[in-house]
């Protein structure tokens, strides 16, 4: 400052610079007071720029549709490859309104392949009814024959008679993106990306081994469990809940991967596990509600994503 | 008259020093020499604490008088051209802000404590432990090595299943892991998080090759069977992602498959006593491909904690 007063002729007296480099430092000073400390004033090409501008808003407004393939996980006798669509409304960009839906196809697990041969062709019950195999089995395994009238021939395969299978899903949820960003892959490719966490019901259609042995809810007798091998279905109402990571490739397409949990009780295997003794730990001769157990049933899903309208929002 | 002037000034500047200061984080921002001036950042100048031109004993590379600039250079460009015109016509340009890469790894070791948990064997479960020390060759490839100790707890599930279906079903207990391995970093990226905090990530896939020590648990022939562990070749694939919540500390979660040939218990038990305790027919013939998916969860941290860029000039 000294060299720019001094290159003034009215500001060579030294009193008068003195004087006026006072008054300047003392009108800064208090200038500055009034100030925020954290405030940085730019005067570059970024001065007065907002954070984040044309930021892309893929959900706010937008309707989107994801046709889905899921499979369940850590299954014990079946697992299930599920098609499917979800269908979401975003009234907001963090918020959405949605269901989704799918039907199962069940495929045995190995464990439920190597009980088939072991545990049923191997040892030929039809012509061994009474080794001590097939008597300590009759009411778990099945075996080719008729079942009580009314209800279809068994096939003797555990998939046909007994197993456990969830055959449909319905489950409107609620889904948050509390998560936005961007990832970028072999550091050339970069993409918008979220982070979705979704709750909601599910209900799901479930296809079990009829109740067998005992009494019903009515007082009337169950046909025998060793005489009675077949398979009913009936509805689990459960909450469902998980993440997703989207990727919006463009304007109104994207994909993703979806982990989900929908927890109820079931019985995976039509086995008699419960039902008497100390916490009712022993088996009792009936295949009932007494033998569901309670299971963690998880689901991973693949998705892609079309937005409509096409066209994308986007801050100024 | 006039120095009772210029007191009268430095005085109330003395004054308004404290009022200017309490808005300023403590061992923060000093004032300059003026003391008085808030901190005013020009993007288009050098940074204060760089001189705006050399020194004039200082030759220049940027152009000029002093040589060095691209007419100097390659002086035929410059023939015949209006610099004065090319400065004054249009431009449609797009400008980025290139943020510097917040956690980098180039040269660093990382340091990863993770808790497992098998999770593909409804039979026995098999929690645990490990330690993985990667060192970083470039930003986005690392050599390592990892070990895993595990327990084992045989399931109710495998206790059901043998009861109701009157099978033995062969299981095995696992004792102790250890891999070298090779890690990519093929995508990273950074998500706001209610519009409020930024946290960095990254996705990275892992293979190796190590060891596996395993053993069968008797269950057809409890009674004469014993077994001891015994190590076999295992191949690692995997894949995790690292959430940063500083830059040398992250959450790792992970999962890996480790691939090996199990030998199983003999589900046949030989006649006689003296053959049922001989141990070459314990096992069953050949070997069992076997697929030990673990999901994997822990801290990494990055070492040395701070780094400096190296920024091109």
């Amino acid at each position: 400052m000294g060299t720019f007063l001094s290159r003034l002729p009215r500001f060579r007296s030294s009193r008068a610079r003195t004087l006026v480099a006072a008054a300047a430092a003392t009108v800064a000073v208090v200038s500055a007071s009034t100030a925020d400390a954290q405030e940085i004033l730019l005067t570059g090409p970024l001065a007065g720029a907002p954070a984040v501008r044309k930021l892309r808003l893929h959900r706010e407004g937008r309707i989107e549709l994801a046709p889905t393939v899921s499979f369940t996980l850590l299954d014990e006798y079946q697992r299930h490859i599920i098609p499917g669509l979800r269908v979401t409304y975003h009234p907001l960009d963090w918020l959405g309104f949605g269901v989704w839906g799918g039907y199962g196809f069940g495929i045995q697990t190995n464990l439920a392949d190597e009980l088939q041969k072991v545990g049923i062709e191997d040892r030929r019950c039809a012509d061994n009814p009474s080794s001590i195999g097939c008597f300590l089995t009759e009411v778990n395994l099945t075996r080719a024959g008729n079942n009580p009238p009314g209800d279809p021939a068994r096939t003797g395969t555990l998939g046909g008679d007994q197993l456990g299978a969830m055959t449909w899903f319905v489950a409107p949820e609620v889904t948050a993106v509390p998560f936005r960003g961007k990832i970028a892959l072999f550091a050339s490719v970069f993409a918008d990306a979220d982070i979705a966490f979704f709750a909601g019901p599910a209900f799901v259609g479930l296809r079990e081994r009829k109740a067998c042995g005992g009494t019903d809810d009515n007082g009337a007798a169950r046909p025998a469990c060793a005489d009675s091998f077949s398979l009913t279905d009936r509805v689990a109402i459960a909450p469902t809940f998980g993440l997703r990571l989207n990727f919006y490739a463009t304007d109104f397409v994207g994909f993703g991967a979806e982990f989900r949990g929908f927890p109820f009780s079931w019985n995976t295997a039509g086995f008699d596990n419960h039902g008497t003794g100390q916490d009712n730990a022993f088996p009792d001769q009936k295949v009932d509600g007494a033998d569901s157990e309670f299971k963690f049933n998880t689901a991973m899903s693949v998705y892609a994503t079309i937005a409509i309208p096409t066209k994308i929002k986007t801050t100024e | 008259m006039r120095k009772a002037r210029v007191g009268l000034l430095v005085a109330a500047a003395l004054i308004a020093v404290p009022l200017a200061a309490s808005a300023q984080p403590k061992g923060t921002a000093k004032p300059d020499k003026a003391g008085t001036q808030p901190k005013e950042v020009n993007l288009d100048e050098p940074a204060a604490d760089q001189p705006a031109t050399p020194p004039d004993d200082t030759p220049s590379d940027t152009g000029g008088d002093q040589g060095g600039g691209i007419c100097d250079i390659t002086p035929e460009v410059c023939q015949n051209q209006d610099f004065d015109k090319l400065a004054q016509r249009p431009l449609n340009v797009e400008m980025y802000a290139v943020q510097q890469i917040y956690a980098l790894r180039y040269h660093r070791f990382e340091v990863n404590a993770y808790g497992l948990q098998t999770l593909n064997d409804q039979f026995v479960s098999h929690p645990g432990g490990g330690v993985a020390v990667n060192w970083y060759i470039s930003n986005v490839l690392a050599v390592g090595v990892n070990g895993n100790v595990y327990g084992n707890a045989v399931s109710s599930f495998n206790f059901q299943t043998s009861r109701s279906a009157r099978v033995g079903l062969p299981i095995t207990e696992y004792q102790w892991n250890a891999n070298v391995n090779f890690s990519y970093v093929p995508a990273y990226g950074k998500f706001a998080g209610f519009g409020d905090f930024i946290f960095h990530y990254d996705f990275y896939v892992i293979g190796g090759v190590g060891a596996i020590s395993t053993r069968p648990i008797a269950v057809v022939d409890p009674d004469n069977r014993v077994f001891e562990f015994e190590p076999k070749i295992n191949f690692r694939l995997g894949g995790g992602i690292r959430i940063f919540f500083n830059r040398w500390l992250a959450a790792v979660l992970e999962v890996s498959d480790y691939i090996f040939f199990d030998k199983l218990e003999n589900p046949q038990i030989p006649a006689g006593f003296a053959e049922a305790q001989n141990k070459d027919t314990w096992l069953a013939e050949g070997t069992s491909f076997t697929n030990n998916v673990q999901a994997q969860g822990g801290l990494s941290f990055f070492l040395p904690p701070t780094w400096e860029y190296r920024l091109p000039k």
